[in-house]
């Protein structure tokens, strides 16, 4: 199991390594053997025409012999007598070595009659050279035209071997050239199949090799693209490829294990936001109640209601009327301004606070009603067609003295409900109709004396009843010229509700104001 | 854990990867083994040479031509001889010195010290002398188809000249009578085919009349001398004269042939056609000649006028028998001869003598029996094959 592991975890170096390795290896023997095999042809090229090289020595030492002898004889000096014994010995060598058997093959026999020619012709030669030396010239003269006849033949002979030789030789030549040509041809196949073997190995090798790592990037692209639910790829090797299979598989391990974490702590993130929005509901809830709460006199109520039944007792019965309508007026803010309410009954409320305010100012203020009887069932939040008129009462017409005119009007137009609050006050310019639309007037109405309801709540309330935008609007032609605010309901026959419950979330909120847009 | 390493090995053998891998170095293997194979191959191939076969003795033959068959003949039943008796012979002429005359060749064979001569030789004085040197220096001589009587030739294998001739005279005899009886459909037919003049000649004069004599040449060599030529012309002319008929007049004559060099002996025979008296008869003593002649009865269309008696068996000579052109041949048993000669070494090398006198058969080739020979030099042809 040691020696498996130790197997197993060779490196990658070593690996590639080895493939190189083994197929340079592969191609040098066979270019080893390759190049034993040309050198071995080379070499028998080289020697085919050996022989004829020989007899051509041959042939030139017998000529030598001849030469020497036709000197001695012509000058007969010492120097050609040594020249003559130096070739006759050189020739005897040479012969010597020629075979003397007689074989089926001819160049054998061949050799052998040269041998035996060569002999005889010595013989005759070395007469001729004992007659010279001893003067006897008729005995020279036929020694050695013998000599000379015997050494054409002898000549004759070897020639006839050479060039019988140089036949065979030829055609030995060309054989080897066959031969060659066709150690050509197995030598290219066998490199041929050595090349494919090689290929083979190194395909099947870098396919060891690569086989993870195409395994790991085909998970790799898998986790590229979000899924994490891969199988973990099997570690086979202990080399670098697998050192990084197992890194890449506790990678995703890894990833998988964060993933499941941010997962948790989004969907707690998420909770936390839910909350967050309900809260903010129950702010708007809060905020809500806190500006009713601003106008709900519960403590004025009672003790104006103490006041009436004093007046009543007392007799004074305008006292008592004036009590009764502030006391009217106050339970009206108490009872119904957190609640939603008919237009008769915001009607009836802004009667009372003009009879309120008539009494203190001393009847200053004229007051018109204009009503289309049959939209006084329509509901509106409470409390606010009083702040209204307040503000016509004291930003349009509270220096006018008696001249100050107030019309309300109700009146239907297409599927919108009209309540129209008209003076013919000081007016007011654009810029304090954008700033009282926008809520950006709200300190300056708070500093003055009211009863704390300020326009931009009237309009905040207003869109959250009515789930709109346009739900008031501020008409002045100027200066001196009078205000007219309109408030605009939606004559429907659906129950417009007053959030009673925190919403759930910003999502569904949004909803339901959609919702009743389409409505 | 040795579980576990017999899977692992299981595992290792199952992978048919692992098969391809070995597959791929035992290819590569024997790829080189292959290669070590061949180069081996032919380098023992190389080296096997023809066989060495060593032999006792050394003979040497010698011819005056080496390009008829007959002695092509000759030789390879002097080689079949040779070979059954451990005995080498070689044609000196047939390849290396084939310019060379056949004194020459005598001395080189003297000098390259052979165990035997086998020579075509003739009466020269050169030739005594050198078959005389021979013997000195201990080589035994055969003579082949000429002798040379007077030196100390161990032997002599040949025809007989004089039995040759007999044979010759008979067969031109043959061809007289068949002629003047008309028998030959040949002789007919070409006679109505001959041109007017050739009818009138034969009408008016009768051949074989004395006016009209039979006209029967023998070509002899001026300068070679195979065969006893002046026996063998003594042994036709003693045939035709006692065998004649009384009244048919025959005229012998010897037209020499000029075989002073390679290709005179064609132009002179062409020579013969071109004169005014043709012969009737054309006898021939070698096979060159036959040949020749046979062409130029062809080419001169002289077939049926010139009869042909030929010599040798060769297969042109065959089949010119066989239509008609050559009316006989006499063949010798050559491959014999060369027997003979072996034959006559080897004893007088064991013995120290041997017969004077060898003989070979002589067969007589005629329209009659040539379908065997066809026929054997089909088979023998199909045999080489």
């Amino acid at each position: 199991m040691r020696a498996m592991s130790k197997k197993r975890s060779v490196s990658l170096q070593f690996k590639i390594s080895s493939i190189y390795i083994i197929t340079n290896l592969l191609v040098m023997i066979v270019n080893i053997v390759l190049l034993i095999g040309i050198n071995n042809m080379s070499g028998r090229l080289d020697m085919v025409y050996r022989d004829n090289l020989h007899l051509n020595e041959l042939s030139d030492a017998l000529g030598m012999v001849q030469d020497n002898m036709t000197d001695y004889l012509n000058a007969k000096t010492s120097d050609s007598l040594e020249d003559y014994y130096r070739s006759e010995q050189d020739y005897r060598t040479m012969v010597s070595d020629l075979n003397e058997r007689i074989t089926g093959v001819s160049f054998d026999r061949m050799e052998r009659n040269i041998k035996n020619m060569s002999e005889y012709y010595l013989e005759e030669v070395g007469q001729t050279i004992e007659a010279k030396r001893g003067r006897n010239v008729e005995k020279y003269r036929i020694h050695y035209e013998k000599a000379t006849q015997m050494y054409e033949y002898t000549n004759a002979y070897i020639t006839n071997l050479n060039l019988e030789k140089f036949r065979t030789n030829s055609e030995r030549y060309s054989d080897l050239l066959k031969r060659f040509r066709l150690f050509e041809s197995v030598s290219l196949v066998a490199v041929l199949l050595v090349m494919a073997s090689n290929v083979c190995i190194i395909i099947r090798f870098v396919g060891t090799i690569i086989s993870p790592l195409k395994k790991l990037a085909g998970s790799a692209n898998e986790v590229a693209k979000g899924n994490f639910d891969i199988e973990l790829l099997p570690v086979e090797t202990e080399d670098e490829v697998g050192v990084v299979t197992g890194a890449f598989n506790s990678m995703v391990v890894s990833i998988g294990r964060y993933i499941e974490r941010v997962r948790e702590s989004m969907e707690a993130e998420r909770a936390l936001k839910e909350r967050e929005l309900l809260m903010e509901g129950h702010l708007k809830d809060a905020r809500l109640k806190y500006l009713q709460a601003q106008i709900n006199p519960h403590f004025l109520f009672n003790t104006l209601n103490a006041g009436a039944q004093l007046a009543m007792m007392e007799g004074a019965d305008r006292t008592y009327e004036y009590v009764q309508k502030v006391a009217q007026f106050y339970r009206y803010n108490m009872k119904k301004s957190q609640e939603t309410v008919t237009i008769a009954e915001e009607i009836e409320m802004v009667d009372s606070y003009i009879y309120i305010l008539n009494v203190r100012f001393a009847g200053d203020i004229h007051y018109e009603k204009q009503i289309d009887q049959s939209l006084l069932s329509v509901e509106m939040p409470g409390m606010i067609l009083q702040p209204i008129v307040e503000n016509c009462v004291n930003h349009g017409i509270r220096e006018m003295g008696g001249a100050g005119m107030i019309r309300l009007s109700l009146y239907g137009k297409g599927d919108k409900v009209c309540i129209s609050v008209k003076d013919n006050g000081i007016g007011m310019d654009q810029e304090t109709i954008d700033k009282v639309m926008n809520g950006a007037y709200r300190e300056e109405d708070m500093a003055a004396g009211s009863n704390g309801i300020g326009m931009d709540n009237v309009i905040s309330r207003m869109k959250l009843f009515t789930g709109r935008e346009d739900v008031m609007v501020i008409r002045s032609e100027g200066k001196g010229m009078g205000t007219e605010v309109c408030l605009y309901l939606w004559n429907q026959d659906i129950q417009i509700q007053k959030p009673e419950k925190p919403v759930e979330d910003a999502d569904m909120m949004d909803g339901k104001i959609g919702g009743m847009k389409e409505i | 854990m040795s579980k576990e390493q017999s899977s692992e090995k299981r595992k290792w053998k199952q992978n048919p990867n692992t098969w391809i891998m070995l597959l791929t170095i035992v290819c590569v293997i024997s790829t080189v083994v292959i290669a070590v194979y061949v180069l081996w191959f032919y380098h023992s191939s190389y080296h096997e040479e023809t066989e060495q076969t060593t032999y006792d003795r050394y003979y040497m033959m010698i011819t005056e031509d080496n390009k008829s068959s007959i002695w092509r003949s000759i030789y390879q039943g002097a080689c079949e001889q040779a070979m059954e008796e451990n005995v080498y012979v070689d044609w000196l002429g047939e390849d290396h010195f084939q310019d060379y005359s056949v004194e020459e060749q005598m001395q080189i064979a003297i000098a390259a010290g052979v165990d035997g001569i086998i020579v075509t030789a003739n009466d020269n004085d050169d030739m005594t002398e050198l078959v005389n040197k021979a013997v000195e220096e201990e080589i035994p001589v055969v003579t082949l188809y000429g002798d040379n009587t007077q030196s100390g030739r161990c032997s002599f294998v040949g025809v007989g000249s004089y039995n040759l001739g007999h044979e010759y005279g008979r067969l031109a005899l043959q061809i007289i009578q068949e002629r003047l009886a008309g028998r030959t459909a040949l002789y007919t037919m070409v006679e109505e085919e001959a041109p007017p003049e050739m009818q009138m000649q034969y009408g008016e004069v009768e051949i074989g009349s004395k006016e009209r004599p039979v006209r029967v040449a023998v070509l002899v060599n001026a300068y070679t001398q195979g065969l006893d030529q002046n026996i063998l012309c003594s042994g036709i002319q003693e045939t035709i004269e006692q065998e004649r008929e009384e009244n048919l007049a025959i005229k012998l004559e010897l037209l020499s042939v000029d075989d002073t060099n390679a290709f005179s002996v064609e132009e002179s025979i062409r020579d013969i056609f071109m004169e005014q008296e043709i012969p009737d008869i054309i006898i021939c003593l070698n096979e060159l000649n036959t040949t020749c002649v046979y062409q130029a009865v062809l080419d001169y269309n002289k077939v049926g006028q010139v009869n042909i008696l030929g010599y040798y068996d060769s297969d042109t000579i065959i089949n010119a028998i066989d239509r008609n052109v050559i009316y006989a041949t006499v063949a010798i048993d050559t491959e014999q001869m060369g027997r003979f000669c072996i034959n006559a070494l080897q004893e007088y090398h064991e013995l120290g003598y041997t017969s004077q006198y060898f003989t070979a058969d002589i067969k007589l080739i005629q329209k009659n029996n040539v379908e065997e020979y066809l026929e054997k030099g089909d088979s023998a042809d199909e045999s080489d094959e």
